[in-house]
């Protein structure tokens, strides 16, 4: 009988290895005993053979992902499955914190983690430590601010998100149909800092500010349709966005930036933790310290799909050494201006949950935003 | 006036009444039928309008029985303006389903030849199995402020117009998933008319108004209801058309479930949506055929 599960193992492996190049492995709960498999919850695209085939070449194994969108789908897959089904969360760090108390995530060994490689701003991440003790290492981030459609505005006149007000933007303000990133700008519009720690009579102004947006709305989008409405023109301002978008399509010729108004942007943050009860914790700290080596953060930079900037200094020499026209694109370089100085000249704020709302205030807002 | 279809009942053979076994078989015959619909809709209807009563715990159903999921609802102002909305949508689709199905269906049943109808109904059939998604978003290609519409009227010297994005590019949505159904409906309603009623009528001096008036509407009155009440149905629930042609600006009941389940996996509050807009559904259903019924009694 042994023998059997093994034989069907090593097909299975072998079947594995083939396709590694070219496909991606998606999570079935079967794999929860199989010690060969990286069972990953992610943002979708993460299991790309770009990111993975070299960290599966080296450890014999797969990685199996089971993707979501937003926070609330992790959180509620996370919650739903049982002990042991993964192994690995990517989540963005502002959810961290109800992983934590909800004791998903392992606490982690800060000295298994290239730490040190980070820039200094990042080595001690506020949403990963928790009591001093660390729980999520980052993997990536990038900035939301205010994506603008070139050919229709110059850079000057998108630098306050009060251009969403203007005239010219009547029907033409397009937003990211999540209630965090898109009201987080509204809120520094409104000149709060930090924009998600507000009290109730901040709140309520945003509320008013947000509303008063309705007439200028195009829409409020997907993914798929955040690309697409920039790229044609339905839409010309998107707040809350940010070179996650507009680096890809700009890259495919459509005419659109990004610009962190006077009044802030915002950083996401992506994080990767151990899920706990996973029976292959080495495994998964072998796969965070991949994805965190320089040439696992060049590839998380790179990807076709979604390119990002991430927080390894060494990754970034590396990324100069061998890619430099991409280095030069992300705003990488070393020694020119690049995506660091932003959060230097303290321009980003972190995103974070509503601090002194209870979520559902801030959807049951965003919800009457859409239905005005 | 005599309906068309009580001739029929009238006309139609004996069933079999004095075959006992044959006719149990024909009843047996409809059970599989009858089983699938037990198992895959009234259960989980039945399970759906349970749900509404659980609660949601760390992301979890949990069974309970509490009214607050249907009190936080209903008293939603989203809810409510979601709710008008569809109502709107549905109704304004509804009519002009209608008004441009029914010349077309009238050309097709009664005026054209037997061999140019099948063509045409064939037409007709292809865009129902042609995925309608699909469909969607090659409207926005064509709609968008950069698509086939606007090059072309700036390649004729013209402003460039904004179409997509609002009502005309929602019921062009809306009329692509109804139109060819509610027309096919009203095609075989009409294949149904007995010519020489209306030749009669004409002989006897009436008008081109008097008979569709007084003879075709009546005589077709229960496809006409289900024709209007297969666009309501479909405009009523349909996702694709508000979400990918309006941005969800405003959104529907059915953008409403979506975005309830989204937010913090509200399972029972989406069932409320859901059950709410199945309660109209059957409403508008039953309502239909009241009138319908009611006409025909009249009109024997």
């Amino acid at each position: 009988m042994k023998r059997q599960i093994d034989l069907s193992r090593r097909g299975f492996l072998g079947a594995g290895a083939a396709l590694a190049a070219t496909s991606t492995l998606r999570w079935s709960p079967a794999y929860a005993q199989e010690p060969q498999v990286l069972n990953y919850l992610s943002w979708p695209g993460n299991a790309d053979p770009y990111l993975v085939a070299a960290f599966e070449q080296e450890n014999n194994c797969k990685v199996a992902i089971k993707e979501y969108v937003g926070g609330d789908q992790m959180l509620a897959v996370i919650n739903q499955s049982p002990p042991g089904s993964f192994d690995v969360v990517l989540a963005d760090a502002e959810y961290l914190h109800l992983l934590k108390e909800a004791d998903f995530i392992e606490e982690l060994n800060p000295a298994d983690y290239p730490l040190a490689d980070y820039w200094p701003e990042f080595q001690k991440f506020p949403l990963h430590w928790f009591d001093d003790k660390l729980y999520a290492v980052m993997t990536d981030f990038g900035y939301l601010g205010l994506s603008y459609n070139t050919e229709v505005y110059k850079p000057e006149e998108v630098s306050s998100y009060a251009a969403m007000w203007e005239p010219k933007a009547t029907g033409k303000v397009g937003f990211f149909d999540w209630y965090l990133p898109s009201m987080g700008c509204i809120s520094l519009s409104n000149g709060n800092r930090p924009p998600f720690d507000i009290d109730e009579a901040a709140f309520e102004a945003v509320k008013e500010k947000l509303f008063s947006l309705k007439p200028q709305t195009a829409g409020f989008y997907t993914i798929a349709d955040i690309f697409s409405s920039l790229r044609n023109g339905q839409a010309h301002l998107i707040p809350g966005i940010g070179e996650w978008v507009t680096l890809g399509l700009r890259l495919d010729g459509a005419p659109v930036d990004t610009i962190l108004p006077a009044e802030g942007g915002i950083q996401w943050t992506e994080s990767m933790s151990i899920v706990k009860g996973t029976p292959k914790a080495d495994l998964a700290r072998k796969f965070i310290q991949y994805t965190t080596s320089p040439a696992g953060q060049v590839a998380m930079a790179t990807k076709a799909d979604n390119k990002k900037s991430i927080p390894s200094i060494k990754g970034w020499e590396l990324l100069n050494a061998t890619m430099p026209d991409q280095a030069e694109f992300l705003r990488l370089q070393m020694d020119k201006p690049n995506v660091m100085d932003d959060w230097k000249a303290g321009r980003v704020a972190l995103r974070q949950l509503p601090q002194q709302q209870a979520i559902e205030d801030w959807n049951d807002v965003w919800s009457e935003m859409k239905s005005l | 006036m005599t309906d068309l279809s009580a001739i029929h009942e009238k006309a139609a053979p004996p069933t079999g009444d004095r075959k006992p076994a044959r006719r149990a078989m024909q009843l047996l015959l409809g059970v599989p039928v009858a089983l699938w619909q037990l198992a895959f809709f009234v259960l989980p209807l039945i399970f759906l309008v349970v749900i509404t009563f659980w609660k949601v715990r760390n992301f979890k159903l949990e069974p309970a029985f509490d009214f607050g999921n249907w009190e936080k609802v209903m008293t939603s102002t989203p809810f409510q303006r979601a709710l008008f909305y569809t109502f709107e949508v549905a109704s304004i689709t509804t009519v002009l389903a209608m008004l441009l199905a029914f010349p077309a269906a009238h050309a097709i049943a009664l005026r054209l030849s037997e061999k140019a109808r099948a063509r045409w109904i064939a037409f007709l059939i292809i865009p129902i199995f042609s995925s309608y998604i699909l469909k969607v978003y090659a409207w926005q290609v064509v709609l968008s402020p950069g698509g086939i519409v606007n090059v072309v009227l700036q390649w004729l010297g013209l402003p460039a117009v904004d179409l997509l994005g609002g009502a005309f590019s929602l019921y062009v949505g809306l009329l692509t998933l109804t139109l060819p159904v509610v027309t096919l409906i009203l095609v075989f309603s009409m294949m149904g008319l007995d010519r020489n009623q209306l030749e009669a009528a004409r002989n006897l001096g009436a008008s081109g108004w008097q008979v569709l008036t007084q003879v075709t509407l009546p005589a077709i009155k229960s496809g006409l209801g289900l024709a209007g009440v297969t666009a309501f149905l479909m405009s009523f629930g349909d996702y694709a058309s508000p979400v990918f042609l309006t941005g969800s600006n405003p959104p529907t009941l059915s953008i409403l479930i979506v975005d309830t389940v989204k937010s913090g996996s509200q399972w029972p509050r989406a069932s409320v949506v859901g059950v709410s807009m199945l309660a109209i559904l059957t409403l508008a259903f039953v309502l239909v055929q009241v009138v319908t019924q009611k006409r025909k009694i009249g009109g024997v």
